[in-house]
């Protein structure tokens, strides 16, 4: 088992900065398609060291309700 | 450390998603929900009174049609200024700033810091509530002294 972790901040205009841990390879970039069908569209995105170890396993369900 | 990623809010939902935003919105800002329908009687009353009156569009934002009447908005009111909040007929959402004295650079600038919290609001409400459907855990949360909102997340995998 391995955590991952999100830190969302939004800003008082509504802007949204997430900060991905955790989440080695591609994984990330799953969250951050989560991310992005949650919130808006993705403007920036910055690649760490992290991403570029090997993949760790995510299983997110990206199909959940959407923009009720 | 794996990624870091800006994300501009789209604001798509119905009504009552929408209404949820202003209503905290107006709670964070000071302002008073009032019945709609006393208000826009009150402004038909003061238009003849030379009130003067701002009105913005949210950005990005599309309200759902749904079972929505065509006239409905919601109306919040703060030391003399009454800020409407509607779906206009290409369904955006837009916000119209009202009061009697005022510059019309005054009002634009409250409907607009209106419309920036209505967003934050939204994007909380959206992200605390999908991403609680799918497992994640609430670490902590916590408003910044800029007034920005912090969600700490967690997800276990494996």
């Amino acid at each position: 088992m391995e955590s991952h972790e999100v830190e969302i901040t939004i800003s008082r205009s509504g802007q949204v900065q997430a900060l991905v841990k955790g989440a080695k390879g591609k994984a990330c970039l799953q969250y951050a398609e989560l991310l992005a069908r949650i919130v808006g569209e993705i403007s920036d995105q910055r690649f760490t060291s992290e991403y570029y170890e090997p993949d760790s396993e995510v299983h997110i369900d990206l199909e959940q309700k959407q923009g009720s | 450390m794996s990624t870091v990623i800006i994300l501009t809010p789209v604001i798509i939902g119905g009504w009552p998603v929408i209404t949820a935003a202003v209503s905290g919105a107006a709670a964070a800002l000071g302002f008073v929900v009032r019945d709609a329908a006393q208000a826009v009687h009150q402004q038909t009353q003061q238009a003849a009174e030379n009130v003067q009156s701002a009105e913005i569009e949210l950005e990005n934002s599309e309200v759902l049609a749904e079972n929505l009447a065509t006239d409905e908005a919601m109306v919040v009111e703060k030391g003399g200024i009454q800020l409407k909040i509607w779906r206009d007929e290409r369904g955006r959402c837009r916000v119209c700033a009202e009061g009697k004295g005022r510059s019309k650079a005054e009002l634009e600038s409250v409907a607009r810091q209106f419309s920036e919290r209505l967003t934050q609001c939204f994007v909380y409400n959206r992200v605390m509530s999908e991403l609680k459907a799918r497992g994640f855990q609430v670490v902590n949360e916590e408003m910044t002294q800029d007034e920005s909102v912090r969600i700490h997340v967690r997800r276990w995998e494996g």
